[in-house]
């Protein structure tokens, strides 16, 4: 087989770190930039907050179609099964947690805990996206063990 | 799903690396074939005959 015949190699894992690195630096000189030009008053402030977080999610979305197309089927079927089972069951779990604790007044209030009512919409946010990746991962695992 | 591609692989000495990049797939990707915990694509069991030359039902027993 020549080298022109040979099919692309599919991305390995020197590629998944390089890339991650990549990001986390990309998030980093946005994320520092948007936190020191968003710290103005009024809308001013507000678009400079706006501005990095969309560049970057920009940018991760078109670093994840680049990733899309470089691994294999399985690769892709893996991600796909840990989104589903993993994602899920994580989010169905972090929602159990988060809904028994506002379910109950004495242990949840934004009074209680010196939050305010927007701190605590997106603490829960973040609460049950933590539970979800946790999840996915666990999941995206648990796939590749069993076909090892 | 069945298949026969580790006896195809061995009695071409490939290794699971050699058929992987011949496949354009991850050796992990191979592997998981072999083993039958992964089913391949139709895309991709054509392309698996078209290295062994073989057809894809001489390659795939369903079970």
């Amino acid at each position: 087989m020549t080298p022109a015949q040979r099919p692309k190699r599919p991305f390995g894992l020197g590629t998944y770190l390089l890339m991650l690195v990549g990001l986390a630096v990309v998030g980093a000189v946005l994320g520092g930039g948007g936190a020191l030009l968003g710290d103005r008053p009024g809308l001013f402030g507000l678009v400079l907050s706006f501005i990095p977080i969309a560049i970057t999610m920009v940018i991760v979305g078109f670093v994840s179609i680049w990733w899309w197309r470089g691994i294999d089927e399985a690769a892709r079927e893996a991600h796909k099964w840990a989104w589903w089972w993993g994602g899920s069951g994580g989010m169905a779990l972090g929602a159990v947690v988060l809904i028994t604790l506002t379910a109950r007044d004495d242990v949840m209030t934004p009074a209680s805990l010196g939050l305010s009512a927007a701190d605590l919409v997106v603490g829960g946010m973040m609460t049950i996206l933590l539970f979800q990746l946790a999840g996915y991962t666990i999941a995206w695992a648990a796939w590749w063990l069993k076909r090892r | 799903m069945n298949n026969r591609l580790k006896v195809l692989r061995a009695e071409r000495n490939w290794s699971q690396a050699d058929l992987a990049e011949r496949l354009g797939v991850s050796r992990q990707t191979v592997n998981a074939l072999e083993t039958g915990r992964y089913d391949p694509s139709l895309p991709l069991a054509f392309r698996i005959a078209g290295v062994f030359e073989q057809p894809i039902e001489a390659i795939f027993i369903a079970e």
